[in-house]
């Protein structure tokens, strides 16, 4: 099995999430034993956001990797973990809700790929950035 | 090549949810539909691009004079001189105007606008010296813009992670910090930050609080300034184009970062380090909206309020005194401190808000009420800018087409109504061009 940056860059339509990982500071973190559950946006989600939105956030990396840590909660959660709690801490501090079970709803966002495993954790793919509020 | 048969329009799509049956269901509509809960005239489009560009140029010497309080007046225990802004605080580039911007949003210089510093030469009185300008009020009313900082303030908890810091043990370190630097060489003040260490900490939180009101209006001026550029080339082709420009210009910015650095001696000292992540969106806007749209305070001035009769709610929770709420004419005659952003903008207005204003009502008698209502369909518009936003980052598209996704939009759209069912609210009189 791959870690989960190693798992991401693998599949080719992270390289949004990616290159903001990097630039928060936040590549060691994600390398280390964890284990993270990551909700990861593809690409497409990122480009979804008004002109200048990643832009600000790259430029300043602790606002960024607040918005990052928004999509990783500590400890590997499946699934059907997930969907048996109404919300779940990130580990920016911020509560993720479990919005639906079916389809699979992270807050605003729809899980298109569940359960990927890797060795430090799960990745569950999501078609939008979340933001907390 | 022929031609293919094509699905009849929109029009004989069947809604995916049932129509809203709240008091202000037209509102939720249009909200839906992507628009303002301003309807989209023509005149009120005019209207609120002239009062936003009005607004901009007072905003312009708000922004740079704040950060000067903020950054460099600091502690000063007699302040007198903290309107008197240095020039390199005037000179301060902003970050999203010019050739230097890295995310320019104003297409304008980086520099004080033309027509603040030709106010700021002559005002109203003429050519004479400042000192005499600023006791005579003819200059920019700054008082205006510390009102909105102390609701902000009084306010606390109004969002994001502002306020909590500022009761943090790290918080109370690095005010410490530049609170001692600051008094150096001062036994007298010194031993009275010793025996009142809660006031000291409390005049810097308010400071703190005045920086971020600083960096989101140095946001908001360049946006009105391109916002009126726009508007004079025909760019906007009505009111939901305006709404969609502040939204799309809201998630821009918003994770600009905010922060409140001191200068004591040519050395600066982070009260608020960039490194804690407050965000332009989450610890300023979002809270400035809360704070000052909506809630406020009572107005000091000439207008009394009877506490015996409950007057002014008991609970601060219930504050309805933001423009959204204003009954003009009234508070207009309250003073302090909506009749000094009146004012403010009466200097700026663009020629042809002077021509409706001289068309309506008692013409040049009465400005600065019509002004004052144009302002306030303005901020209607701004939050709508804000609650599209809001429903944008935390919600779903306008275009969704699962009617669970639609009804939670729906909801929001419908919370964010409740708040002007209290009669105060002035949401259904700006439905009307009348309204004046």
């Amino acid at each position: 099995m791959a870690t989960i940056l190693e798992t991401a860059a693998s599949a080719g339509c992270f390289n949004t999430l990616l290159a903001a990982v990097d630039a928060a500071g936040l590549r060691a973190a994600l390398e280390s034993a964890g284990p993270f559950t990551v909700f990861a946006p593809v690409d497409d989600a990122f480009a979804a956001l008004p002109p200048g939105t990643v832009q600000t956030l790259v430029d300043n990396p602790p606002q960024l990797a607040r918005i990052l840590k928004f999509h990783v909660l500590a400890g590997a959660h499946q699934r059907a973990d997930l969907v048996g709690q109404p919300e779940w801490e990130s580990l920016e501090g911020a509560p993720v809700p479990i919005r639906r079970n079916e389809p699979f709803e992270v807050k605003n966002a729809t899980v298109v790929t569940a359960d990927i495993a890797c060795d430090n954790g799960v990745v569950h793919v999501i078609d939008r950035v979340i933001l907390p509020g | 090549m022929t031609p293919t048969a094509t699905a009849p329009a929109e029009a004989t799509k069947t809604p995916l949810i049932p129509p809203s049956t709240h008091r202000y269901a037209d509102v939720i509509h249009r909200l839906e539909a992507g628009g303002s809960m301003l309807p989209d005239t023509p005149e009120n489009l005019k209207q609120i691009i002239g009062i936003y560009k009005a607004y901009a140029v007072p905003m312009d010497f708000y922004w740079r004079d704040l950060l000067y309080i903020a950054e460099q007046v600091f502690l000063n225990p007699l302040p007198a001189f903290k309107y008197f802004i240095s020039q390199e605080y005037l000179d301060l580039p902003n970050s999203y105007a010019g050739d230097q911007s890295r995310l320019r949003i104003w297409r304008g210089g980086d520099k004080a606008h033309p027509e603040l510093l030709e106010f700021m030469a002559t005002g109203e009185t003429g050519s004479m010296p400042k000192l005499l300008h600023h006791l005579w009020h003819d200059r920019v009313n700054m008082e205006f813009a510390e009102a909105c900082m102390q609701a902000m303030l009084w306010h606390q908890g109004m969002g994001g992670r502002f306020n909590d810091y500022l009761e943090s043990d790290a918080y109370k370190a690095n005010a410490d910090r530049a609170i001692r630097a600051y008094f150096k060489g001062n036994p007298v003040m010194l031993g009275l930050y010793k025996l009142f260490p809660e006031m000291f900490l409390e005049q810097v939180r308010q400071l703190s609080y005045t920086a971020n009101l600083g960096l989101f209006w140095e946001v908001m001026a360049p946006v009105f300034f391109e916002m009126s550029d726009i508007y004079d080339e025909g760019g906007f082709k009505g009111v939901p184009d305006a709404m969609n420009f502040l939204v799309n210009g809201i998630f821009a910015v918003a994770g600009r970062p905010i922060y409140h650095h001191v200068f004591i001696g040519g050395e600066c000292f982070e009260i608020i380090p960039k490194s804690e992540g407050f965000t332009w969106l989450y610890e300023a806007a979002l809270p400035y909206v809360e704070a000052v749209f909506y809630r406020t305070s009572p107005f000091r001035g000439t207008k009394s309020y009877n506490a015996q009769a409950g007057q002014v709610p008991s609970d601060q929770a219930s504050f309805h005194y933001g423009i959204l709420y204003a009954d003009v004419y009234p508070v207009g005659s309250a003073g302090i401190p909506p009749t000094l952003l009146m004012q403010d903008m009466l200097h700026f207005l663009p020629p042809y808000l002077k021509e409706i204003y001289k068309q309506h009502r008692r013409g040049e008698e009465d400005e600065l009420i019509q002004l004052g209502i144009t302002f306030q369909r303005s901020m209607y518009n701004v939050t709508s800018a804000v609650i599209q936003a809001l429903r944008c980052a935390l919600l779903y598209p306008l275009d969704d087409t699962d009617p669970e996704h639609l009804m939670a939009n729906r909801r929001f759209f419908e919370a964010q109504m409740d708040r002007f069912l209290r009669p105060e609210a002035r949401l259904a009189d700006i439905q009307t061009q009348d309204y004046r």
